[in-house]
C-alpha cells in the first residue's frame, strides 16, 4: 500500500507541463500535502492560475525542449525552494499530424518536447539527487507506443522511447543509487486537452499520480502503474508454468 | 582541474586505494601539499555500488569505480582474459572491500628456525613495524576481539555483540580445540550501517581509502584530487623523476613535484613503471637489476559453506581462526567468515562451478541434476555462511606482470606442485577444524584471489633483489616512492589491508624525514 514518504513530504517537487490537465491537477495535489513544487510550463499565465491560491506552488516558466531554458528553470527552482527531491516527468504534446503533414522538424520537435524533456529533467533533477542519493522520479506514460494511432508518428513513438529511457535510467542507476526510484504510471484515459470528453477528471487521475510519486519504496523502481493498479510485466511460457506447478501467482500491487 | 595543474606540490600520489590514500592523509596532515591522481571517477559519497563482476562495459565499470578493462593472464599456460576485481575510482579497490584489517604474525614478516621465512625475512622487523600496525588499527577504527594465539597486543576497539549464528559456529570450533575470535573489522557499526561488503558505503562507517584517508587528506586544505586523470609515464634522468605524464578528457598534461608517490596497486604500478621505460629507463623506471613486476603473488580462496542448523537474519562476518597457519612445517593461512549467506541458488551456482570442470558435469542433464543436492541441503539444512580459507601464495620470478604499452594489465601465473600439496593439507586441517559440522568445500581447483595482488615491486635490503628499499623508495631513484601491495616480499597468511596501511604510513615519514633533510 502506497504511504506517502515524509522526506519527499518535506522535498520539492518539480513537475513539468502544470500549466493545464493533469499536471495541473498534480502540482495542486501535491501543494496540498505540503509539499513545495516548482510548477514548469510554456505560457506564464496558465501556471499562474496553477498557482493561484496554493502556497506550495512557485510557477517557473519554461519550454522543456530548449536546454538552457530548463538548466535555467532548475537553478531558479533551487533557489528558490532548494534541491529537488520528487519530479513527475509530465509534460508532453500530442500534434495529430498524418505523416504527409509532418515534416523533419515537426516531428523532432515533438521528440525534443516529449522525449528530450524527459531526458533534460530528470537529467537536473539527478544532479541534485545523487548528492545525498535520495529521490523520486515518476514518469507519466501512455500505450501510444504499443499499437500506433494514425496521424501520431511523433506522439507514439516519443511516448514509447520515454518508457525505454525509464529502463535505460535504471541500467544507468539502479546499482548505484537504490533510494533513487524511478517508475512509469499510465494515467488512463483523461478529460483533458489531450484526452477525451468522457475520460476521467485530472483531479480524479493526480490523486492517484501524487500517491505514486509521494511512494518512495526501492521495490518500485522500474514498476508500471496503469491508473491505481501495477500493471506486471508479462511472463514467459516457463515462468507461468513454474508459477502454476509452485501455485503462486505475482500479485500486482496497488495504491 | 587546470588549476590543480597548475599548482605547486610537494608530492603527488598515483592512485587512492589503502596505500595512497593513507599516505596521503599522513602527509597532508604534515603539512605537506599533496595531490592525489586517480584513474577513475571521484564519484558520489551517496552510491551504494555493489562490484558487478559481469559488468562487461568499460566506460559503465570506469563510471562505478571498477577497472574498466579486462586482463590479460596466462595462467598455467592457458590464456585468458577477465574482468579483475580491482577498483578505478576513489578508494580504489577498497572503495568495495569488506574492510577485514587482519594483523600479520611475527612469522610473516621474520623468519625463524622453527618457521623458516619464503624469503629470509622482511627488511623491517616485527618491531619495527609494530607502531604503524598500531596506527593503522586507529586510523581505520578497527574493532575485534584479541586472537588467543597472538603473542603481539593489538589496538582494538569492542565490537559489537557476534551475530548469534556465528556464536553457535564459532562454540563448535572452541569445543574442536580451536582459538575463533571476532574478526578484525574496519566497519565502524554507526546507525542505519549497510554492512557494505563488496559495495560501496554511503556512510561514514566502512574505513577505506576514501573515508580514512583522501577525505580526511582533502580536509586538512593541502590536498587536491584529480580524478579520471589516467598516467602514462614517468619521466626523468635515471635517477630522478622530472615529471609525469598524463591523459585527462583525451588531453595530455605534464605535471612534477619534488617527490612522486606510486600507489597504483600491484598491477598499476609495476605495469607504469615497465610502460615508462624511455632513453633515461631503458629497462623500465626502477628497474635496473630487472626485478619490476616479478615474484606476483596472490592469496588461494579455500570456500567452503558451514550449515550452523540455526536460523540467523543478519548478514555476518564476525569469525576470525589463526589455528592452521602452519601445520606440517607447511604456510597455509587464516581462516574467516566471508560475509555471504547461501541459499539454495548460490549452492547450485557453485555446485555447477565444481560439476563445469569434471568432464561428466559439463553434460546438461548433470548440470540440471545439481539442482536435487541443492535443493536438499537449502530445505535440509537452511542457509548456509560461506567461509574463506586464505593461504599464502609463495613467490616465484617467473610469475610476473608483463609490459604492455596501453595501460593495460597483463600477467603471467603458473602455479607449482608445493601450491596443491599445501591446499590438500589446507583442506584437511580445515575439515578437522570444523569437525563436528556440517560443511561442504565449494571449490575443485584451487582459486586465485585476483583481489589481492601483491609482491611486484618488493622492498629489501639488497638492490640486486629487490626495486625498494626498506623506506619505500626505488633504490634507482631519489624521488619515487611506492605505498601499495606491491611492495610485499611474501604474501602473509592474513589479509593484506592493514599491513599496505601500515607501511604507507612508514613511506610517508620517510618522505616527511627526507623533506626535513632536505634529501629529495
Amino acid at each position: 500500500m502506497a504511504k506517502p514518504d515524509d522526506r519527499l513530504l518535506a522535498g520539492v517537487a518539480v513537475v513539468t507541463g502544470a500549466g493545464s490537465g493533469l499536471g495541473r491537477a498534480l502540482a495542486q495535489n501535491l501543494a496540498q500535502r505540503g509539499v513545495r513544487v516548482a510548477a514548469f510550463g510554456r505560457r506564464a499565465e496558465p501556471l499562474k492560475q496553477t498557482a493561484c491560491g496554493q502556497d506550495g506552488i512557485i510557477p517557473i516558466v519554461c519550454d522543456i525542449s530548449d536546454p538552457a531554458a530548463l538548466e535555467q528553470a532548475f537553478s531558479e527552482t533551487r533557489r528558490l525552494l532548494g534541491p529537488v527531491t520528487l519530479l513527475i516527468n509530465n509534460a508532453a504534446v500530442y500534434p495529430r499530424l498524418d505523416v504527409f503533414a509532418e515534416s523533419h522538424e515537426s516531428f523532432m520537435q515533438t521528440v525534443a518536447i516529449n522525449l528530450g524533456g524527459v531526458f533534460g529533467a530528470s537529467r537536473h533533477a539527478l544532479d541534485d539527487m545523487a548528492q545525498t542519493g535520495f529521490g523520486r522520479i515518476l514518469n507519466v506514460a501512455s500505450f501510444a507506443d504499443i499499437a500506433p494511432l494514425p496521424a501520431s508518428s511523433g506522439y507514439s513513438v516519443s511516448k514509447g522511447a520515454t518508457r525505454i529511457l525509464t529502463r535505460a535510467l535504471l541500467a544507468d542507476l539502479a546499482d548505484r543509487f537504490p533510494d533513487i526510484v524511478i517508475s512509469d504510471w499510465l494515467p488512463g484515459m483523461l478529460d483533458t486537452d489531450m484526452g477525451i470528453p468522457e475520460g476521467l477528471k485530472p483531479e480524479e487521475a493526480a490523486k492517484w499520480g501524487a500517491d505514486l510519486a509521494l511512494w518512495h519504496d526501492p521495490l518500485l523502481t522500474g514498476s508500471v502503474f496503469e491508473m491505481n493498479h501495477e500493471l506486471l510485466p508479462p511472463r514467459s511460457l516457463k515462468r507461468r508454468v513454474k508459477d502454476m506447478l509452485l501455485l503462486q501467482r505475482p500479485k500486482p500491487r496497488s495504491l | 582541474m587546470s588549476d590543480l595543474l597548475k599548482e605547486n606540490w610537494d608530492v603527488i600520489v598515483i592512485g587512492t586505494g589503502i596505500g595512497g590514500g593513507t599516505a596521503g592523509r599522513r602527509l597532508a596532515e604534515a603539512g605537506l601539499k599533496v595531490l592525489f591522481i586517480e584513474k577513475g571517477p571521484a564519484g558520489f559519497r551517496s552510491e551504494q555500488t555493489r562490484f558487478d563482476s559481469d559488468m562487461f562495459v568499460p566506460e559503465a565499470r570506469l563510471a562505478r569505480g571498477f577497472w574498466p578493462n579486462q586482463v590479460q593472464a596466462r595462467i598455467n599456460g592457458e590464456d585468458q582474459a577477465f574482468y579483475p576485481p580491482i577498483g578505478a575510482g576513489l578508494g580504489g579497490s577498497s572503495a568495495f572491500y569488506a574492510a577485514t584489517l587482519e594483523r600479520p604474525e611475527v612469522h610473516d614478516l621474520e623468519h625463524s628456525n622453527a618457521r623458516p621465512h619464503p624469503t629470509g625475512g622482511w627488511p623491517v622487523r616485527y618491531a619495527e613495524f609494530e607502531p604503524y600496525l598500531t596506527k593503522a588499527e586507529q586510523l581505520y577504527h578497527v574493532n575485534g576481539t584479541q586472537n588467543p594465539l597472538a603473542n603481539y597486543p593489538s589496538s582494538l576497539t569492542i565490537p559489537p555483540t557476534m551475530d548469534p549464528v556465528d556464536q553457535i559456529i564459532s562454540d563448535k570450533l572452541s569445543a574442536a580445540g580451536m582459538h575463533p575470535y571476532q574478526l578484525h573489522s574496519a566497519v565502524r557499526n554507526v546507525e542505519g550501517c549497510l554492512n557494505c561488503f563488496g559495495t560501496k558505503c554511503p556512510k561514514p562507517c566502512k574505513m577505506d581509502g576514501r573515508s580514512a584517508g583522501v577525505e580526511p587528506a582533502l580536509a586538512t586544505g593541502n590536498a587536491g584530487l584529480l580524478d579520471m586523470a589516467d598516467v602514462t609515464a614517468l619521466c626523468g634522468d635515471g635517477s630522478h623523476i622530472t615529471h609525469i605524464k598524463l591523459i585527462r578528457n583525451a588531453e595530455e598534461h605534464t605535471i612534477s613535484a619534488p617527490v612522486i608517490l606510486l600507489a597504483a596497486g600491484a598491477f598499476g604500478t609495476p605495469q607504469l613503471c615497465l610502460q615508462s621505460a624511455s632513453e633515461a629507463f631503458p629497462n623500465g623506471v626502477a628497474n635496473s637489476a630487472d626485478r619490476v613486476g616479478r615474484g606476483l603473488m596472490f592469496h588461494t580462496n579455500e570456500m567452503f559453506a558451514v550449515w550452523p542448523g540455526a536460523k540467523g537474519t543478519a548478514q555476518s562476518k564476525s569469525i576470525g581462526m589463526r589455528d592452521l597457519m602452519w601445520r606440517n612445517e607447511q604456510r597455509l593461512g587464516m581462516v574467516q567468515s566471508m560475509g555471504v549467506d547461501a541459499s539454495y541458488g548460490e549452492i547450485l551456482h557453485y555446485l555447477r562451478l565444481r560439476l563445469a570442470r569434471s568432464k561428466l558435469g559439463r553434460n546438461r542433464l548433470v548440470q540440471d541434476g545439481a539442482r536435487l543436492p541443492a535443493a536438499v541441503a537449502a530445505k535440509v539444512l537452511g542457509r548456509a555462511k560461506i567461509f574463506l580459507g586464505l593461504m599464502e601464495d609463495l613467490s616465484y620470478d617467473d610469475n610476473r606482470i608483463l609490459p604492455t604499452q596501453d595501460g593495460e594489465i597483463s600477467f603471467k601465473y603458473t602455479m607449482r606442485s608445493e601450491l596443491h600439496t599445501r591446499r590438500k593439507l589446507f583442506q584437511r586441517e580445515i575439515k578437522r577444524a570444523f569437525k563436528g559440522q556440517r560443511m561442504m568445500f565449494l571449490l575443485n581447483a584451487p582459486e586465485l584471489n585476483f583481489g589481492h595482488p601483491c609482491g611486484t615491486m618488493r622492498f629489501g635490503d639488497d638492490a640486486t633483489t629487490s626495486v625498494l628499499r626498506s623506506d619505500g623508495r626505488a633504490h634507482d631513484l631519489t624521488n619515487l616512492y611506492v605505498a601499495d601491495a606491491s611492495f610485499m616480499p611474501s604474501s602473509m597468511g592474513v589479509n593484506p589491508s592493514l599491513t599496505i596501511a601500515a607501511q604507507a604510513l612508514r613511506v610517508a615519514d620517510a618522505i616527511i624525514e627526507g623533506g626535513r633533510h632536505g634529501e629529495t
